[in-house]
């Protein structure tokens, strides 16, 4: 069992190089081999949206190697400190100094490891949190069975080209490329991002067919004046990584659906490598703000306060997900890499929703202290740890940014505040909106009043 | 105010630059901050502050400071 269908092709924008069939094999199998004689353990590979990172991914995949894929932009502390949590056999992709321990390539000099479980395949980072991640432990098969699934629901084909509108140590970009690599299509190799012009131009120029965004991808293209008139090729949109506005859904599927396109709204979490549900584009109308139905080979089921299954549709409660795609399990160190399956195809999301009468999905909210970064998960608690140093903090969601609220702080103060949310999460500045608060509203118990306060935004 | 020194202050707020940058001479993706994100807030940014708008091709061509300083000047801007 392969990612790599004999069809599939990846082009380099950057280069105009396409490589594909035998080629392209050949490259991953010379990518695989350098990694052959490396010591035991889990690789770190700092994944940048170009051909040499794409190959050692796959590499890595097909010699049966433990991967996980890290931020390329991520900070050396940072880097650092995973290092030295999960004793990785080399670090590929980086340049600086190695870490001690390490040789000048990034090999580890002691080459006694604890092997990774033989079904561990790809390890990725959850989100943000206080730039102190764990992984989640993918395997093979949860990879293999996650790429077949959404490329059956999305009807992808070998006539399919996706650009990397994503980064790949993110779930949803690594799933784009996954899903259509398995089905011998093209991934075109991108890095300029929605916003600017290299990255139209080649759209245009490769025959682009599909879109992946996250909601502020659809702010941008909305502030863009997207018109996929100017794009014949481009028929294809996909939205996850977070509630989109019902209105841009609206607006988008009108858009794509006016020039015989299409639009798919899509939910998942990296936990199931990473997608769930998505609404088939033609009933995409008439269920506005629903996630859709599980994949094909998954199912959802809510629970009660007490952990008992709601079978009335209409009634919220936790969304949990039963699936072939599901996690093994969590790693916050080198031991937990050795660990099987810990979950048994179960994933308790964390998420609020309801099932509809037809087995839609719709999701009313989170149960855990979580919000959302232009699509990448942050714990509200820990925003509020890093941010002490400037007084009592509130962070609470809101859309795609949180709004953090600094007890008795000055402007100035707030400023730097977001800019240290910044800074230690890697995220845009622009997605924490500090404010100044006169005191926080109370529960009876004493507590922050996080819904009231979440009001006020 | 200069055309130039307006800007400047535009770009340092939207996008929250330290003293250190060479703004003047900042491209896209140069830094960490003028990312896509970074983008469509320096956008919006530039627009209330000279009270025009972009056309969409104008927001995807607009890859440096240098690039901006003409674009508005093609509106008239800073005259």
């Amino acid at each position: 069992m392969t990612l790599l269908h004999a069809q599939a092709r990846l082009r380099d924008a950057a280069t105009g190089e396409l490589l594909g069939g035998a080629e392209l094999a050949g490259r991953v199998s010379e990518a695989a081999k350098e990694l052959a004689d490396l010591p035991s353990g889990v690789l770190f590979l700092r994944v940048g949206l170009d051909l040499t990172s794409v190959l050692r991914y796959l590499g890595a995949f097909e010699a049966g190697r433990a991967v996980a894929l890290l931020d390329p932009a991520q900070d050396r502390e940072v880097l650092d400190g995973l290092v030295s949590r999960f004793r990785p056999a080399a670090v590929l992709g980086v340049d600086d100094e190695p870490a001690p321990g390490y040789t000048q390539d990034w090999v580890r000099e002691d080459v006694d490891g604890v092997a990774p479980h033989p079904d561990l395949a790809v390890m990725l980072p959850t989100s943000g949190s206080t730039g102190n991640p764990k992984f989640v432990r993918l395997s093979r098969s949860a990879i293999l069975a996650n790429a077949d699934a959404i490329a059956e629901v999305l009807g992808i084909d070998e006539n399919e080209v996706a650009p990397t509108s994503l980064p790949l140590h993110y779930s949803y970009g690594m799933s784009v490329l996954n899903s259509h690599l398995r089905k011998g299509a093209t991934v075109l190799l991108e890095g300029s991002g929605v916003v600017a012009r290299p990255f139209w131009d080649a759209v245009t120029q490769y025959g682009v067919t599909s879109l992946a965004g996250v909601p502020y991808h659809y702010e941008m293209l909305r502030r863009l004046r997207f018109d996929p008139a100017k794009y014949p090729t481009l028929r294809t949109l996909t939205q996850a990584g977070g509630k989109l506005r019902t209105d841009l859904v609206s607006e988008f599927n009108d858009k794509m659906r006016a020039v015989g396109g299409q639009m798919f709204v899509m939910y998942g979490q990296t936990e199931a490598a990473p997608r769930m549900a998505t609404v088939p584009a033609d009933r995409l109308a008439e269920k506005i703000g629903s996630a859709g139905p599980a994949l094909p080979g998954g199912a959802f089921a809510i629970r009660d306060e007490d952990g008992n299954e709601i079978t009335e549709p209409g009634v919220a409660g936790e969304v949990v997900y039963r699936g072939p795609n599901v996690m093994m399990g969590y790693a916050e160190s080198e031991a937990e890499l050795a660990l099987g399956d810990e979950t048994g195809g179960v994933l308790v999301t964390g998420d609020l929703g309801y099932l509809d009468s037809d087995g839609f999905l719709y999701i009313t909210g989170r149960l855990k202290r979580i919000g959302k970064v232009f699509g990448n998960r942050v714990n509200l608690d820990d925003l509020e740890q890093i941010v002490k140093g400037f007084g009592a903090a509130a962070a609470v969601p809101a859309g795609d940014k949180v709004v953090v609220f600094l007890d008795r702080a000055e402007k100035d103060t707030c400023k730097q505040a977001a800019k240290l949310l910044s800074e230690t999460l890697h995220l845009h500045v622009t997605g924490f909106d500090v404010r100044p608060a006169e005191g926080f509203p109370q529960l009876p118990s004493g507590k922050i009043d996080y819904r009231s306060l979440e009001a006020q935004v | 105010m200069a055309l130039n020194d307006r800007l400047r202050g535009v770009f340092v707020d939207a996008l929250q630059l330290d003293d250190s940058v060479d703004v003047e001479n900042l491209k896209y993706r140069d830094i960490d901050e003028w990312d896509s994100v970074g983008h469509m807030a320096l956008v919006a940014a530039i627009e209330d502050e000279f009270d025009v708008q972009f056309e969409t091709e104008q927001v995807i061509d607009m890859s440096s400071f240098k690039v901006a300083v003409d674009m508005l000047k093609g509106f008239g801007a800073g005259e």
